[in-house]
């Protein structure tokens, strides 16, 4: 199934990526979302912004299909997520989460490798992604003698190997040097020109503001 | 949110155990002294329902877990919390009386007979189980760990026991002379019965009261989780910039 | 996009086969423990030979299903949430994920069970009799721990002192393995079949086996 290959470009403006309908997210008996809504159609970008601990970075998860919504509706990519669906998107869901999650004992090629090998891609893939965002020198560099700039730049390298549909970034441009956040713009160019969409979340207004088509606020647990 | 309903709170559940303690003793005291094993035989009126109690209620919580399992409802893993616990107090009774009357008896603590070693194991691993429940307060994640577990443990039951009995008559019969069973005569067949039914009144008693103080402590963990606001964002509000330290 | 399910498992082995190489946890740490273990063991009960003859391969197996617990569950507690995001998002199936952690596990604990053996062999002046059969039992009882082991470790994974609980919850468990192991021998000392033994731990293997593979999609979730 692949539902990227079936796009034309009267269908990309209304196909939806990500559809929530009124859905909440509880940890625990805590809510984290309540009764929140959204849709992203291919081609758009979103901002998202929103105090600490709002929920930011759980309706980023949400849409990678980590979490499970109570209530509502929610779909991604065609995955109602209540449903084992949401298994079947995964790979076509990139998530750059705000802390790394690189193996500190593996270097930075062999962690895009083991991915490049779950993923069936090539090898070769690995070179050319970690040469794309400036890190072919380190490739051979342990991930925990790396910088967080640098292991940000790997897990860059992961979305550019796996070019998925829905891109989700956590706070893309901390950590990062001039260079890296035109990386982030190029990333999220990319995947919306693709037939994709990107949902950016950030307390950087200005820079998300130029990017994104449209922002929505993260605000007592839901969306507006 | 959903906070679990307050409904008034039992009483006959106390009395009921009461009833069925006293029951037992006066049964158990009444009833004439094994011509053999003398006063040491009034064990068996509290060990043999101790024992059926234990079976049931590991029993109860498989069941319980699987139905938490399929029916994702936390009333089946309150259950199942319940019931272990209530088991692996009266597994603890059955190996210590058991013991009690092992020493006189045979002339040790402890014999390697293989019911004797499955009861020690699956005191264990319900122990297990009951630590494995405090590793999280989050209920979903602790009921489906709990019932994975739960269900895990019992499916092992009949592979352990196999492996015991067979590893036991691979070996000699035990050195000690062990007294053949005592001829029971219908008096102390009925004591034991009445036993067993008093018992078995108290593990409903008990269940009652322990699946009561269960929904209770889940009411707490919710009430803890929430009591900052409706949504966790709130719990966050702007710095206080003026006064003392800024 | 998604590689052939052995190709997945073969992917996690690899990595965890990485991660123990650059760590070096196994070889450097619980394998010297053991051997240490094996040491302690004369030096309490007395250095005399026929007593240690008797209990020498009793002490191995405990001492391999004692330890080998802590090999099966080493990379499961250290995983974080962010790594076990990546997992989840290449589409591993949760299946793969827990054949290759725990056949990367069983080859460690194989390599752990025959560093072991010959120790002792050595120190306690084992009789070889019957040591033909010693590779096959080495290897159900390492099959058999390390996916009862993998499975404990996602039961309490997240969850607190999680590494401590996990042994808690396997040595109950595994007390089939065990008794199927040291009686193996025992019965083949005793000229009786061994054939109930082997049985009863590929049955374990194989029950242990099927609830990890059941069990591992509702696991990988919280909640």
């Amino acid at each position: 199934m692949n539902v990227g290959a079936s796009y034309n470009s009267a269908m990309l403006e209304t196909t939806p990526i990500a559809d929530l309908d009124r859905i909440g997210v509880r940890v625990g008996a805590t809510h984290i979302l309540h009764e929140a809504s959204m849709r992203i159609v291919a081609g758009e970008t979103l901002g998202v912004f929103g105090a600490n601990g709002a929920g930011k970075t759980t309706l980023l998860r949400l849409l990678a299909t980590l979490i499970v919504p109570v209530g509502g509706m929610a779909h991604v990519l065609g995955a109602d997520l209540a449903t084992p669906e949401r298994y079947d998107v995964r790979p076509r869901i990139g998530y750059v989460g705000h802390v790394p999650g690189l193996y500190a004992e593996l270097t930075l090629a062999e962690n895009l490798s083991f991915v490049a090998n779950a993923r069936g891609l090539d090898e070769s893939e690995v070179e050319r992604s970690l040469t794309a965002v400036g890190l072919a020198a380190a490739a051979d560099r342990r991930a925990e003698v790396c910088s967080h700039g640098m292991q940000r730049r790997a897990e860059f390298a992961r979305i550019i190997m796996t070019q998925p549909e829905l891109l989700l970034l956590d706070e893309p441009h901390s950590a990062l040097d001039a260079d890296a956040v035109d990386l982030v713009d190029a990333l999220v160019h990319q995947t919306v020109e693709r037939g994709g969409a990107a949902v950016l979340v950030s307390h950087d207004r200005d820079r998300v503001a130029k990017l994104a088509d449209e922002c929505l606020e993260v605000l007592g647990g839901a969306l507006r | 949110m959903t906070t679990p309903e307050q409904s008034p709170s039992p009483t006959w559940p106390w009395i009921a155990m009461a009833v069925a303690g006293l029951v037992t003793f006066v049964a158990a005291m009444t009833v004439s002294a094994d011509a053999v094993q003398g006063e040491l035989s009034r064990i068996m009126y509290v060990h043999v329902p101790a024992a059926w109690l234990a079976y049931l209620a590991f029993g109860v919580t498989m069941f319980a877990s699987a139905m938490y399992l399929w029916k994702k409802d936390l009333k089946w893993d309150r259950r199942a919390l319940a019931s272990a616990e209530i088991g692996v107090f009266f597994t603890g009774l059955l190996i210590g009386l058991g013991m009690i009357w092992g020493k006189p008896t045979w002339g040790v603590w402890w014999t390697w007979d293989a019911r004797l070693t499955l009861t020690a194991i699956m005191f264990f691993v319900y122990l297990g189980y009951l630590a494995l429940r405090r590793t999280t307060d989050d209920l979903r994640t602790r009921a489906k760990r709990s019932s994975i577990f739960g269900v895990l443990a019992i499916v092992q039951v009949p592979v352990v026991h196999f492996s015991v009995v067979w590893w036991r008559s691979l070996h000699q019969a035990p050195t000690l002379l062990r007294p053949e069973p005592p001829e029971m005569d219908t008096s102390m067949a009925v004591t034991l019965l009445i036993a067993v039914a008093s018992f078995t009144v108290m593990y409903v008693a008990m269940m009652v009261k322990r699946i009561e103080l269960a929904r209770l402590e889940d009411a707490v963990v919710i009430a803890d989780q929430t009591h900052s606001g409706a949504a966790a964002g709130d719990a966050v509000t702007a710095p206080n910039l003026s006064g003392r330290g800024m | 996009m998604r590689a052939t399910f052995p190709g997945q498992v073969r992917s996690i082995v690899r990595r965890d086969f990485i991660r123990e190489r650059r760590s070096g946890e196994v070889l450097w740490v619980t394998l010297p423990f053991g051997a240490i273990a094996l040491l302690l063991v004369p030096l309490a009960v007395g250095p005399d030979g026929p007593t240690l003859q008797t209990i020498g391969l009793g002490m191995f197996w405990v001492i391999v299903m004692l330890f080998g617990v802590l090999i099966a569950i080493r990379q499961t507690n250290a995983e974080t949430q962010p790594q076990r995001d990546v997992v989840s998002l290449t589409g591993i199936d949760p299946a793969a994920v827990y054949l290759g952690r725990a056949l990367a596990s069983f080859l460690l604990l194989l390599v752990f069970e025959v560093v072991l053996a010959l120790v002792t062999v050595a120190l306690y002046n084992i009789p070889l009799t019957g040591w033909g059969w010693m590779p096959l039992v080495m290897i159900l009882v390492g099959a058999g721990l390390a996916l009862l082991g993998t499975l404990a470790a996602g039961i309490v994974s997240t969850g607190r002192s999680s590494a401590a609980l996990v042994p808690l919850l396997v040595a109950p468990l595994s007390v089939p393995l065990l008794i199927s192991a040291t009686q193996t021998f025992e019965a083949l000392r005793l000229g009786r079949s061994i054939l109930m033994w082997i049985l009863m731990m590929i049955v374990v293997g194989l029950l242990v086996a099927i609830a990890g593979v059941l069990t591992a999609r509702p696991l990988q979730e919280s909640g």
